[in-house]
């Protein structure tokens, strides 16, 4: 028994430093010889979570459970892992399992609104998130979610008290400084919003799904720009046949145009931190998005060229080819933009 | 007639005393062939073509050995107590006696009058040398690390010259730690303090742990190395009482380098651990660390980690870890130590090891190990396919080398947010330049 409860110390202190394959081969060990332990199940369900091995994990859990049907610990760590899974309901009936079993435990009803956050169950998932404020009010990981609940209700002043809260709680709060970048994205606040990613991947580097966020971002604004550009000049290909003007004004109107755009992608650079300034700069230089803006400003120049060194008379037979093609460049660049955001 | 195991014993013993008597090991190997014990019979034919790349003698028995003639092919042509030197192209091994510690001397002299030199230069055009360009280039990686017991100091083995490559963090090791430590009258003419340890950071599998232990050795110190093991068994009794004894047999034991591996195991920032009591252990560390710098008797502190971000800002603090030292991917001279030192025991021939140090880049040592190990596969899998043994050659290696991805890609995902991120205070500097080399930043 003393050497069970030895090994469980030592499978949890792996845990604890995140050693989740160490920790599972040592309870693969522990439960081979004592299979009738539902700690040692839960915690190899732990493990499993922790690697990614989720339906490990849930398997490991439901043995737990089958072991101890009054703990409600296996119920959390099988809703976790079937959350992963895609398995919504399954999560959701695993997370009120163990709100029944303990429902003056906090940590139980953050699971239920995890579940059904997942499952897109918002009433739910506000009505769980309340009880846990309730049962747990200066517990950071409380706040974190009811933020993320009030963000998926679109509540986004409510979203960010929650979160600002959490990180009152606790300073190091990761996710709740992305989360606090997601609800500026919403506000279309792209640098503020690239600021909160910093500070979440300054904080956790290990985190990968931080500098993820930024270089999406990034990757957007410089999408939005193509987009914006592109759109005016569909505009503007129109001008000399609807107005007539000589061809001079036609190309100071382009060149203004590219100048405008570029401008504002620089003054949205500026505003952005030393570090995402250097980020710009590498996924201006990603060949996908390299081909983007190659794609998109040739594609204008041709269109352009069509129309400015196009006679009069012949404008109406150009302009379509000329519209065609600076469709056809949006579409190309825009593919090869969200093959780059795929990428990451 | 089937050898005992007794004398099978004796004959392991002795080739274990006197590992490059090759007509003993290959004494010892056409027995363990006749007892159908291939796999080691095999070991020590490639432990003899390593010593002695053409021995005809090795090469028959590796034939013999291929599959389905272990047990089937019967009998040896001739007795393999009575090995014909005219057949072999060796001398018959010396009686079993002269392996022994009682063996008459005289007997042993008489079984090294062969003239080793002339045999090799003559049979040195039967097969390629092991290693394409292969002069009297040291087996540098060939020191052996043995696994330390917990808390017991040992004598490290090698020193940084058994460290093939990596000349900048020897350059960087020598400035930081071991000068100071070795001039004490130069350290004292310009006041520098011998107080805090050093910090070994990199990526997996990139010999941070043997750099410690040639560190070690450098210095002529006892070693006590604490694994993630030992540290994780500290945790289930009394951390504290077990780190204390452990700081307690390094003063013991000093000179002595105490090393702890995946520090940041041991050392995780406490931020993360506030429902463990793990953080006490952090706290007990922090206070032995200070009472090492502060009765500085010897002790010298080396730690490593994959994840220094992770380790407690207090242990980086002035007097405790207060040095860092990247170590990276091994650069072209030590892919080549490690291929060599992982192909030594194994039956290989023609390898250009300049050309697979060069397709290896970007490689960890692990990958390179984890790749010979492919190779051997392929060579041993080709082997039964052709019935006939065969010696592992570049070709194989460049295969596994197709085959074997770099392993790092992760841990450079992460240092690349470190660098971007969290450099505070330039701490990963080194870190951001070998990443903007690269690309990768």
């Amino acid at each position: 028994m003393i050497e069970l409860r030895q090994e469980l110390a030592r499978a949890s202190a792996m845990l604890d430093v995140r050693r989740f394959d160490e920790a599972s081969e040592l309870l693969a060990r522990v439960v081979s010889a004592e299979p009738e332990s539902s700690r040692a199940w839960c915690l190899m369900a732990r493990a499993h979570l922790g690697a990614d091995r989720y339906t490990e994990a849930v398997t490991a859990a439901n043995r737990a459970a089958a072991l101890d049907p009054a703990d409600e610990w296996p119920h959390r760590l099988a809703s976790n892992a079937l959350v992963h899974l895609g398995k919504y309901t399954d999560a959701l009936r695993a997370a009120y399992q163990a709100c029944r079993l303990a429902p003056g435990y906090w940590q139980t009803h953050v699971c239920v609104a995890q579940a059904a956050l997942a499952a897109q169950r918002l009433d739910v998932a506000t009505e769980a998130a309340t009880r846990a404020r309730g049962l747990a009010p200066n517990e950071p990981d409380v706040h974190f979610l009811s933020g993320k609940v009030s963000l998926a209700r679109s509540d986004l002043a409510g979203a960010r008290e929650h979160q600002e809260r959490a990180l009152a709680l606790d300073p190091g709060h990761s996710g709740a400084m992305n989360e606090l970048g997601r609800i500026r994205l919403r506000r279309h606040d792209t640098a503020g919003a690239i600021r909160h990613f910093i500070s979440a991947a300054r904080a956790t580097p290990d985190e990968r799904i931080y500098s993820r966020n930024i270089d999406v971002v990034l990757l957007r604004a410089v999408s939005r720009t193509i987009y914006m550009f592109t759109l005016i000049a569909l505009i503007l290909i129109w001008i000399p046949a609807v107005t007539h003007v000589d061809r001079l004004p036609f190309v100071i109107a382009l060149g203004a145009v590219a100048v405008v755009t570029a401008a504002c992608f620089a003054w949205m650079v500026l505003r952005l931190p030393r570090e995402a300034r250097l980020l710009v700069r590498r996924t201006l230089r990603a060949p996908r998005v390299a081909a983007a803006l190659a794609l998109a400003l040739g594609g204008v120049a041709v269109a352009f060229g069509l129309v400015a060194f196009t006679p009069a008379a012949d404008l109406a037979q150009v302009l379509p080819v000329a519209v065609v093609i600076t469709v056809a460049a949006r579409l190309a660049d825009f593919a090869a933009l969200r093959g780059a955001v795929r990428k990451h | 007639m089937e050898p005992e195991p007794t004398v099978l014993d004796s004959l392991r013993k002795a080739v274990e005393a006197m590992p490059d008597d090759v007509p003993l090991r290959l004494h010892l190997a056409t027995m363990l062939l006749q007892a159908g014990h291939r796999d080691e019979a095999v070991r020590q034919i490639g432990a003899v073509l390593q010593r002695d790349p053409g021995n005809a003698r090795a090469l028959g028995l590796l034939r013999d050995s291929g599959p389905g003639t272990a047990e089937a092919a019967g009998p040896p042509p001739a007795d393999p107590g009575v090995i014909s030197p005219e057949r072999t192209g060796v001398p018959a091994p010396p009686p079993l006696a002269a392996s022994q510690p009682d063996a008459d001397p005289g007997e042993a002299r008489q079984a090294s009058h062969y003239d080793w030199s002339q045999a090799e230069d003559e049979l040195r055009d039967v097969l390629p040398a092991m290693f394409v360009g292969d002069g009297d280039a040291e087996d540098s990686a060939s020191a052996a690390i043995e696994e330390a017991d917990a808390y017991d100091a040992e004598h490290a083995g090698l020193t940084l010259a058994d460290v093939a490559g990596m000349a900048e963090v020897k350059q960087r090791l020598e400035a930081a730690f071991l000068a100071p430590m070795r001039n004490p009258d130069l350290r004292r003419l310009y006041g520098k303090s011998l107080r805090g340890g050093l910090l070994l950071y990199g990526p997996p599998g990139c010999g941070k742990t043997f750099i410690a232990r040639a560190v070690a050795g450098e210095l002529g110190a006892s070693f006590i190395t604490v694994s993630f093991a030992d540290i994780i068994d500290m945790f289930v009794g009394q951390s504290e009482r077990n780190i204390h004894e452990l700081f307690e047999v390094a003063r013991r034991n000093a000179p002595c380098v105490l090393f702890l591996d995946e520090v940041d195991a041991i050392g995780q920032k406490r931020s993360q651990l506030r429902h463990t009591p793990m953080r006490s252990a952090v706290n007990q560390l922090l206070l032995e660390l200070d009472d090492v710098s502060g009765n500085n008797e010897g002790v010298f502190l080396l730690a490593a980690t994959n994840h220094p971000w992770d380790v407690d800002s207090a242990l980086r603090r002035p007097g405790r870890f207060d040095r860092t030292l990247l170590v990276l991917p091994p650069d072209a001279a030590a892919r080549e130590g490690v291929f060599r030192y992982h192909l030594k025991d194994r039956p290989v021939a023609g390898i250009d090891l300049a050309k697979l140090a060069r397709q290896t880049d970007g490689y960890s040592g692990a990958d390179i190990a984890h790749i010979c190990e492919t190779a051997a596969e392929r060579a041993l899998m080709d082997s039964v396919r052709r019935g006939e043994p065969r010696m592992i050659g570049t070709p194989d290696l460049e295969a596994a080398i197709a085959e074997v991805k770099p392993s790092l890609g992760a841990w450079f995902d992460v240092a690349r947010n470190v660098a971007l991120f969290a450099n505070e205070g330039g701490t990963y500097d080194d870190l951001a330049a070998y990443l903007r080399k690269r690309r990768l930043i």
